[in-house]
């Protein structure tokens, strides 16, 4: 669907973006990741053609994307404004209209819309009448209202009560069956583990990472595997003795722990439930994978820092 | 161009439904026409006294002329020729406060010059003007005709009486005309200074609200900018329209209703009149009656409208695209509401310089700097509605186009350099503006 290829863009003599190269399939939720200036703004403005690469190309369904494309791509960005005087219907006309849509178009899907998310009675305020949901409800519907076959999503959770995460998240997942492309951009790791199929990772304009959500955190696991049992906690300890190190313990009451264990020399998974079998009643055992959220912070914290740290 | 429309319209709409619009449109030419109905009121008041000597080298009025009972002018009369120059220095003439010169060919050329000291009330002006005039018209009728006075007078045609200073003595016509011309210069300065304000806001507002991006992810930074340039540009024209048709149709009833008599012929009770001799007394009410306002006049008589109207529009088109895209450009670079404050007092400097222009121009209109205002483009706009209302000489008529043509390639290459503006500046917030960073986004693509 989106082929990005070795995208590069300066400002005067900052280097904003360096060979970013990646491909979204249709059809999927891929998350553009990393942290505070890492590039994700000025590649999602590269996409919409707001600004101009220096370098590389962008290509959408194999052709070099024009800006006619813009007329299938939808697009919220992170910092979004409304015209404060207009109705909710004018603001919604006027920027589905400049979408291509024609007057009776926008009037159809406005109603779908306004329904789905609740907000028919409002379509005759002003935007500055509005609390802060409601204009970005209304945000958001500008920005699929011509049915995107591309949609971007620069942040869109934030400000939103968790009611209101939920129903986008849900909105995105089924725009995803509906055979919808979807780019978001968030540091909300939670919503990416959630919904998100591939992700990139950016870091000070470069791709750190790209994968599936799974293989990016299989690539970062460490070894770890819990166990929750049932038992004593010294005789589990015990049991481990030098095979194996206690990395750190819940305690979930009534003689229940959750052990995160890691592994020394050659000892296997196999070789630490043997070992436990016989201590302590296993309810649950499993390898622990890093989170989203961990993922991240191990791939953009430098590494000096994790040394001083140490 | 579809996007273009769209913006444009949209900006059209939401300045066309707000209340200040409308109050501006109706309020403005409101106060115009109240200016111009207190110069109607008050023109023909002042009186003073005056001396005249009238220089009648071939004595063609047989040092007769009718004074009446006015005691407010007195005639004295001189058989030689009086040079401007020693009428305006020479001790004896200095009780003078005005020479009268009765050319020769006076009967066949119908023109007279009044050379003044100080600048003559309205009403002095038509005293002179209207005591030559009759005494003219007597001493034609004797020489050319049968036909008694009264009748001569249907027929006749007017004299023209021209008044000029003394020590400057130039056009003074085509000086009240290009007042006119310096009152729509001023007009497009006005239109253009508060509808360039409003371009200058709305850039500002769609920066700081942020939904220029969203904007941007849909239309081009030109065509967003072509549009709002285009859409308020359209509700500058609107209002335009409405001032014109309010000021033509109060100046339509002011004339029908408020000063009839100012204008209308039929007043003129010429039987009423005393006809032959200096002593000649004539009632007030004939005075009144024939008594113009020069401004009235001015206003309905001697400015073509339908020329300067059309000439209007296009130097106003041209003059906003030109200082249009120096408040978009303002708008666009600046990262916050100070800085457009600060960096749009260059362009009121231009406005005002532009403003000096005209009024330049309509004192000295010969002058070679008045010639170099004529075809500068920020001056331009003004300049050329004072030239156009003072008349241009003939086979000069084509200068008007090439400060036009001038005007419109300026404004084309400012608007170039304002998309590169707009393009790189628009998404650029907090900043504090500098030079060098519209040198920076002006060589960036």
């Amino acid at each position: 669907m989106l082929d990005v290829k070795n995208i590069g863009k300066s400002f005067y003599r900052k280097e904003a973006l360096s060979d970013v190269s990646f491909s979204v399939n249709s059809g999927e939720i891929y998350g553009l990741l990393g942290p505070n200036g890492a590039g994700k703004t000025t590649l999602i403005r590269t996409i919409n053609r707001i600004i101009e690469q220096d370098r590389g190309s962008i290509r959408i369904n194999g052709d070099l994307m024009t800006q006619k494309d813009l007329r299938y791509i939808g697009y919220l960005p992170e910092e979004r404004g409304l015209y404060r005087g207009m109705t909710v219907e004018r603001h919604a006309l006027f920027l589905g209209r400049l979408r291509g849509l024609s007057k009776r178009d926008v009037h159809t899907k406005m109603a779908y819309w306004f329904d789905r998310f609740e907000i028919n009675a409002w379509r005759k305020k002003r935007i500055e009448e509005l609390s802060k949901g409601m204009a970005q409800k209304v945000q958001f519907i500008c920005a699929v209202l011509h049915e995107p076959k591309l949609l971007i999503l620069d942040e869109p959770f934030s400000g939103f009560d968790p009611i209101n995460i939920e129903l986008i998240n849900q909105e995105l997942i089924e725009m995803r069956a509906a055979g919808k492309t979807i780019i978001l951009s968030t540091h909300n790791m939670k919503s990416v583990e959630q919904i998100c199929d591939r992700a990139v990772l950016l870091d000070k304009g470069r791709k750190v990472a790209e994968g599936k959500i799974s293989e990016l955190r299989e690539n970062q696991k460490q070894g770890l595997y819990a166990v929750r049992f049932r038992g004593n906690m010294i005789s589990f300890v015990n049991a481990l003795w030098t095979g194996f190190e206690v990395v750190d313990k819940e305690i979930l009451g009534d003689d229940r722990f959750v052990v995160r264990v890691a592994m020394r020399a050659d000892n296997s998974f196999d070789d630490l439930l043997q070992v436990l079998l016989k201590q302590v009643k296993i309810e649950a055992a499993w390898e622990v994978l890093p989170s989203m959220q961990e993922v991240f912070i191990e791939l953009v914290t430098p590494k000096e820092n994790l040394n001083n740290e140490e | 161009m579809r996007n273009s429309l769209l913006v444009a319209f949209r900006e059209c709409r939401e300045r066309l439904i707000s209340r200040s619009f409308f109050l501006l449109s109706f309020i403005g030419p409101c106060i115009v026409l109240g200016m111009i109905y207190l110069a109607f009121s008050i023109g023909g008041q002042p009186k003073q006294h005056w001396k005249v000597l009238i220089a009648d080298p071939a004595n063609i009025m047989n040092s007769k002329i009718m004074a009446g009972e006015d005691k407010s002018i007195s005639y004295s009369f001189a058989d030689g020729y009086i040079e401007i120059e020693e009428f305006a220095e020479a001790k004896m003439f200095q009780e003078f406060d005005a020479l009268l010169e009765v050319n020769e060919k006076v009967v066949s050329n119908k023109t007279g010059f009044v050379f003044y000291r100080e600048k003559p009330s309205v009403r002095m002006r038509t005293q002179v003007q209207y005591h030559f005039e009759r005494r003219l018209e007597e001493v034609m009728v004797k020489q050319f005709t049968d036909l008694p006075l009264k009748e001569f007078r249907k027929i006749k045609q007017p004299i023209n009486v021209n008044f000029r200073d003394v020590y400057d003595p130039k056009d003074e016509a085509s000086a009240l005309n290009g007042w006119v011309g310096f009152f729509f210069g001023t007009l497009i300065l006005t239109f253009i200074f508060l509808f360039g304000m409003t371009i200058l806001r709305s850039v500002t507002r769609e920066k700081s609200n942020r939904i220029v991006e969203v904007l941007l992810a849909s239309v081009s930074p030109n065509q967003l900018m072509i549009g709002k340039i285009t859409g308020i540009g359209i509700t500058a024209f609107v209002q335009f329209i409405m001032w014109i048709v309010i000021i033509g149709l109060g100046l339509y009833f002011m004339r029908e209703l408020l000063f009839p008599d100012m204008l209308d012929a039929a007043n003129i009770k010429f039987h009423d009149l005393a006809l032959d001799g200096v002593d000649q007394s004539y009632p007030e009410r004939y005075f009144a009656a024939r008594e113009y306002n020069q401004f009235v006049e001015l206003i309905y008589n001697r400015v073509q409208f339908t020329n300067m109207t059309v000439f209007f529009f296009l130097f106003f088109i041209a003059g906003y695209l030109f200082y249009g895209s120096l408040f978009t450009s303002v708008g666009a670079t600046m990262g916050s509401e100070s800085d457009g404050q600060q960096f749009v007092l260059p362009i009121i400097a231009l406005l005002l310089f532009s403003l000096y222009g005209g009024y330049y121009a309509m004192n000295y209109p010969e002058s070679p700097l008045s010639e170099i205002l004529h075809y500068l483009p920020f001056t331009a706009p003004v300049v050329v509605m004072v030239k156009l209302a003072q008349g241009y000489e003939p086979g000069h008529a084509h200068e008007i186009y090439v400060s036009l043509f001038l005007l419109l390639g300026s404004a084309f290459i400012m608007l170039a350099i304002a998309a590169r503006l707009y393009k790189n500046g628009i998404l650029q917030f907090g900043h504090r503006l500098r030079l060098k960073h519209i040198f920076k986004w002006l060589k960036s693509n």
